[in-house]
Formats: structure tokens, sequence, C-alpha cells
């Protein structure tokens, strides 16, 4: 197994400075949800990783614990990741994306 | 090069890959974006083999994002590990034999003046600092004395990265590498130098620890380049491999070594400060007024 990039979406959705969306080596990986806080009374949406794509480098965790000091990313193990964000679920909208979670190992559902 | 070149053939859209689709879609392609936005739309770089973490892949992605005007842009390159992502971007780049790619480069805006006359087509290279000052040194300089109006850009990680750590002319001096065991003997090129001196419109240095200045940079060379002359930025992306720096610090050796050796510079003739500033509104640009020149 090996890691991937995770967002807390309750830490990143009360500050939403998109820095780890800047500094991402990987096109396409880490997208931002400008509606994935609201649902828990955020004003900002979040970030979210497209598993498949992050290459583990973990260039996101240090730019959000140094630069924008908010320690919102984890790397942690792609079968321990629980649902989350795959390139085929992510549906882009105006100025937004989101996507519908899955198990990045068994597949949605 | 327009924008329907991407779009697919009607009733051909849903047997595209989903990728693909939302490229046409969702992408860049006839809006102004800027880098700020990225997360929410399909960027026009696709997955590609570079190393994990890589900061030259960090400004390539960037420079695509930069673009004015991605639809109307061709990349070239030469060998080197650039063009590992350079070529998977969804706008058409040539691969020049090593080393001639401001060669290539010249042939295809002239071509691209000839063809489509006043519409802005912008050619922009990015090629390593093997293929820039070493090996393509000589078509490199000649381009810029020759005034050809298209972008260079170096992407200088200080090694030849691909083959196993060689050193470049572009290493510092006593630099140790894997190829260069007893380290460089010589200085670092001043490449910034020979660009002012051969003539070119807009001359920088960018580390991509700042996405912002990146895309300005991009921005300011692409349109010079169209109008004015030759334009060159030299940014540094480091080799995390080669130079054996740990992948979550490759942004912490950016910010080092822009503090220390690779500080933002910027240089630009009087002719095209006047022409971004009358043509494309750059504010800091403008004459000063009167009163503010008599009182310096």
């Amino acid at each position: 197994m090996y890691l991937v990039a995770n967002i807390e979406t309750e830490i990143c959705a009360a500050t939403s400075c998109k820095l780890c969306t800047q500094y991402c080596p990987e096109a396409n990986t880490i997208l931002y949800d400008n509606e994935a806080g609201q649902d828990k009374g955020f004003k900002y949406g979040a970030a979210y990783v497209a598993v498949d794509r992050c290459k583990g480098c973990a260039q996101c965790v240090w730019v959000c614990d140094n630069m924008a000091k908010h320690n919102a990313i984890k790397m942690e193990m792609i079968d321990q990741i629980g649902d989350t964000a795959l390139t085929e679920n992510v549906t882009y909208g105006e100025k937004t994306s989101s996507a519908v979670l899955a198990n990045p190992v068994r597949g949605q559902g | 090069m327009s924008l329907d070149y991407v779009k697919f053939t009607p009733g051909f859209g849903k047997f595209m890959p989903k990728e693909y689709r939302d490229m046409v879609e969702h992408g860049p392609f006839g809006k102004k974006v800027s880098v700020s936005q990225v997360g929410t739309f399909k960027e026009i770089l696709e997955e590609h083999p570079m190393c994990a973490g890589c900061a030259m892949t960090l400004f390539i992605r960037l420079a695509m994002v930069a673009f004015p005007n991605a639809e109307d842009t061709i990349t070239v390159g030469t060998a080197g590990c650039g063009r590992l992502a350079i070529s998977q971007a969804a706008i058409p780049f040539v691969y020049g034999n090593y080393g001639d790619q401001n060669g290539v480069a010249s042939g295809l805006t002239r071509g691209l003046r000839l063809r489509f006359g006043d519409r802005p087509k912008d050619v922009v290279v990015m090629a390593g600092d093997g293929g820039m000052a070493d090996i393509g040194f000589a078509q490199t300089l000649h381009s810029w004395f020759r005034k050809e109006k298209f972008t260079t850009i170096m992407l200088d990680n200080e090694v030849y990265g691909n083959t196993g750590g060689q050193e470049s002319g572009m290493t510092n001096r006593n630099q140790v590498l894997k190829m260069a065991p007893l380290g460089k003997k010589f200085e670092k090129m001043d490449m910034l130098g020979m660009a002012k001196v051969s003539g070119c419109a807009y001359v920088a240095t960018v580390v991509p620890n700042n996405p912002r200045r990146v895309e300005s940079v991009i921005k300011k060379a692409v349109l010079v380049a169209r109008e004015i002359g030759p334009s060159y930025i030299q940014a540094y992306t480091s080799c995390n491999i080669e130079y054996a720096i740990p992948t979550d610090k490759v942004m912490e050796d950016a910010k080092t070594v822009e503090t220390d050796r690779y500080k933002f510079t910027e240089y630009i003739t009087d002719e095209a400060k006047e022409y971004l500033s009358q043509l494309y509104g750059y504010k800091e640009y403008l004459p000063k007024p009167a009163a503010a020149v008599e009182k310096q």
C-alpha cells in the first residue's frame, strides 16, 4: 500500500486559503469544492484530493503546515483512508468542482 | 491552433475519455483563468511520468495555467525531464532535436506569422539548462540576436537530471554530483546577462515558490514576445533526485534558494513597458507623472 494526501474538510473549510491547490505539482489532483463546508455551517468551501492522481510527495503537507499554518493535510495509507475522491467521480461546474466520494480500493459503493 | 481543434466530432463525445470531455467542456480554452482558480476548472496538463514532488512539474503546471491564450499557444521543447510533462498537455508540442529548440521555434514563429498575420499565435520554448545553455547554446543565443519573437523559458535544475547527474553549464561552482565527483570547476553561466546583451525585451528569474509571480512573469513574457521581441525566463526548478531533496522539503529548498541566490529579478525595456501598459493595462509600467519625476 502507499501514502496519499488527505485533507481535513472541517479545518480547510474554516480557512480556505487554496495554497495546496496552487502548490501541488500534479495537475487536476487537489481540487476545490466551493460548497464542501456549507452543510456544516462553514462559509467557504474546501479542497479535496483525487487520490488516483496523487503521487504522495507530501508537498501540500509542508505548504499547509508551514506556509498556511493550518495543519489540515495528512498523509494516509490508501486502504485506510475511507471514502474519498477519484477522478472518475469528479464533476466540474461553474467556478467549482465536486466529487461523489467512493472507496479508492473497492470502488464506488 | 484554434478553439475548435480540441472539440470532438458531433456524436462522438460520449465515446471520449472523461478527462477529454472535461477538458473540452470545463477547460481553460477561450476563458480567462488564473492560478487562484486552479482546482475549479480542468487544467490542460494531464498525468505525466515525472517524479513525485518535482518542482519542475509545478512550474510547468503553473505555466500552462498562465499562458494568456492557451488555445493559441504552441510549446517547443527538447530532450530533458521537462518534455515528459510539457508533451502531456492539450496544446501542440513540438519536439526539437537536442539543442535546436530555439531554431525550430524561430521557423515556427515566422511561419505562423505568415499564415495567420496579425492574429497572435504564441510560441513558447521550454527546455532544460542542458538543452539551452550547453548543447543548444548557439541556437538560443542566435535566436535572441535575430530578435525572433517568441518566449524562451529555461527550466534550470542545475544538473543533467535525466542521464544520471552530470554537471551542466548552469551548475554552481564546486557542486559535487553523482557524475561530477570532484565538483564543478567553473562558475554558473550568466544566461541573464547574455539575454540582456543579445537584446531580449523581457528577462526575468523566478522560483515556483510563488505561484502568482510565476503566472505574472509568464503572462508578461508571452505578451512582450508577440510584438516587441524575444523574452527569456530563467526558472529555478530543483531536481529533488540528483540533489537529494526529500519531496516534502522541495518548497523549503525553493524558499532557501530564492532568498540565497535566486532572487526575483525582472529586466524590461522601455519599449516593452510602454507596450504592456498601453495595450494590456499594466499600471506599474505607466510613465510616472511629471511631478513625481521632479521629486526624485
